[in-house]
């Protein structure tokens, strides 16, 4: 805890709080907006499943640029200042910074995925849709997305941390976002490798075109795919951890 | 190992592509002792100490601090171990205070500690300043403080001086060499700068091409500057042929005859003896071998540091 806390004390003034809600809020703003559209089209969209589909494919283009942008800005601070030199120079393991690291990034970004899920519960409820609020499928929506945004800091973090120059991490989460946008449009077997596409894979909710027109779809909850997520998280975590603390430095 | 050794390597090596960067090195620090590690830049100064706390494996050898060996007990060892290598390391956007809390929390040390740390490095006005708006000295100073906060038993510093103005300079001697005497730390401290480490070290070693080249006490480095007699003379072939046929060992270098360390009814003899030969003496001369010409002419002599 006592190193948590110390990483929470190394991003003050590095304003990550300031840029994860306004990142969220351009992700917001553009899918209120394209509900709001889609809802003014057919109003059989006024439905919850529209929301939650929505921002769980937006996730997939914003969530890997944010949770690049978090974590290097977590982790560049000690290549900039040669400060992972003087943290490994302690009797303080690597491993546990580095596990530190990782819970700090974490949690901003689950804050940020929390206080998405509130405001669609509140967009939802302004919008006067259908049903009450589907805590089930929110709750379902919410661990879907912090277990993919693990998958993604873990190989983030290893980045970060391995190599200095950040552009490589960035370019990393801009390749991720890309990915992460179009995944519905890759056959399954290719999805499921991409660990950006997992954002839209556990979602609980799924777009099924049918004609001209589409559906939206509450899909089950997909054990095999969550494990596949959890296992991808495992181990890049452990091969980041695994290079970074035996990295010479 | 010997009982009073703080650090205890022995035939350490790090090799990187084939090159030894290291090689072999015995180093040997007492307690309570200020050891200069001096040479040339790229000597293998910094990779020694960098496997010293274990930043980077050595390819061979072993070393042990404390009397523990690193690979075993690398907490025990780092936690009275401080230390600040190659440039001094610091998050720029927090303040110089700031920067000592993180070391602070990391060391478990007492609030006292911090205040104590700044004091001695002159930081306390500068503490609330951004460190990225620090110039080089104060971020050196910093460094120094963090690598004090916990007054650990060794403390390990590369280049200590590096960007600090001549004042800056003789504070930060005049406080290493404090150190042993107030607060019982042993000191290891690296330079390519034979004049800092003569003034603060009581102890040296010294490294060039990753071996070390000689490793003793400064009195003993000193006691290799013997003295030597040059003679020129207007006749050095004959004055060469008669000095030897007395039991000398004169040797021909840049016009003058080397006679190594005479005493001065040697010096008068031979000079009795060559005028008697009608040989014209021009010059006696004494000279004695600097620090400097020692460490030149051990790791190699012209070759720029």
């Amino acid at each position: 805890m006592n190193l948590l806390g110390l990483e929470y004390f190394k991003i003050r003034r590095k304003k990550i709080g300031i840029m994860i809600l306004l990142f969220l809020a351009v992700e917001l703003l553009w899918t209120f907006m394209s509900v709001s559209r889609s809802i003014a089209r057919n109003p059989d969209h006024a439905v919850w499943e529209s929301v939650l589909f929505t921002i769980a494919s937006m996730n997939g283009l914003f969530m890997p640029i944010l949770s690049a942008i978090v974590v290097s800005r977590v982790c560049d601070m000690e290549h900039k200042g040669n400060t992972w030199k003087m943290l490994a120079a302690t009797n303080v393991s690597r491993s546990r910074l580095y596990a530190a690291k990782y819970i700090c990034a974490n949690s901003l970004l689950f804050f940020g995925l929390l206080g998405q899920a509130l405001l669609m519960t509140v967009f939802g409820l302004v919008m006067n849709m259908s049903d009450a609020p589907p805590v089930g499928m929110l709750a379902r929506f919410l661990a879907g997305a912090t277990l993919t945004t693990f998958a993604v800091t873990a190989l983030q973090q290893w980045i970060s941390l391995a190599v200095k120059n950040q552009t490589f991490a960035l370019s990393l989460g801009m390749l991720g976002g890309l990915i992460g946008m179009t995944s519905g449009l890759f056959p399954a077997a290719v999805r499921h490798v991409l660990l950006w596409s997992y954002y839209l894979d556990l979602s609980p909710v799924t777009y099924r075109y049918a004609d001209a027109s589409g559906v939206y779809v509450s899909q089950p909850l997909d054990y095999g795919w969550s494990a596949a997520a959890f296992i991808i998280a495992l181990l890049f975590y452990t091969a980041g951890n695994l290079h970074v603390t035996r990295q010479e430095i | 190992m010997s009982a009073s050794a703080i650090v205890q390597t022995q035939s350490l090596t790090k090799t990187y592509a084939g090159i030894h960067r290291v090689n072999k090195v015995d180093l040997v620090v007492g307690e309570g002792e200020i050891y200069g590690f001096l040479g040339p830049n790229g000597a293998g100064k910094t990779t020694t100490l960098k496997m010293l706390l274990g930043l980077i494996k050595p390819t061979e050898g072993s070393l042990r601090l404390f009397g523990q060996s690193l690979s075993k007990q690398r907490p025990f060892i780092l936690k009275r171990t401080g230390s600040l290598i190659e440039s001094p390391s610091y998050y720029g956007h927090l303040t110089g205070l700031e920067n000592l809390r993180i070391i602070q929390r990391l060391r478990n040390a007492p609030d006292r500690n911090v205040d104590e740390a700044l004091r001695i490095v002159r930081l306390e006005n500068q503490k609330d300043k951004k460190t990225e708006q620090y110039s080089l000295g104060m971020k050196q100073r910093l460094g120094l403080a963090m690598a004090l906060l916990s007054f650990p038993k060794l403390l390990i510093l590369d280049e200590p001086t590096n960007g600090l103005d001549p004042a800056g300079i003789g504070e930060i001697r005049e406080l290493i060499k404090s150190l042993p005497g107030r607060y019982g730390m042993t000191v290891l401290l690296s330079s390519h700068l034979l004049s800092e480490v003569e003034q603060i070290a009581t102890t040296v070693g010294i490294i060039n091409e990753g071996n070390l080249l000689f490793q003793g006490t400064m009195d003993s480095l000193r006691r290799k500057s013997s003295t030597s007699i040059t003679l020129k003379t207007g006749n050095n072939a004959g004055a060469e042929r008669l000095l030897l046929t007395q039991g000398y060992h004169p040797v021909q270098n840049n016009g003058r005859l080397e006679l190594g360390d005479l005493d001065d009814a040697q010096v008068a003899g031979i000079n009795r003896l060559l005028v008697a030969q009608d040989i014209p003496v021009i010059r006696i001369e004494e000279q004695s071998k600097s620090l400097e010409d020692i460490f030149l002419e051990l790791t190699g002599k012209g070759r720029s540091l």
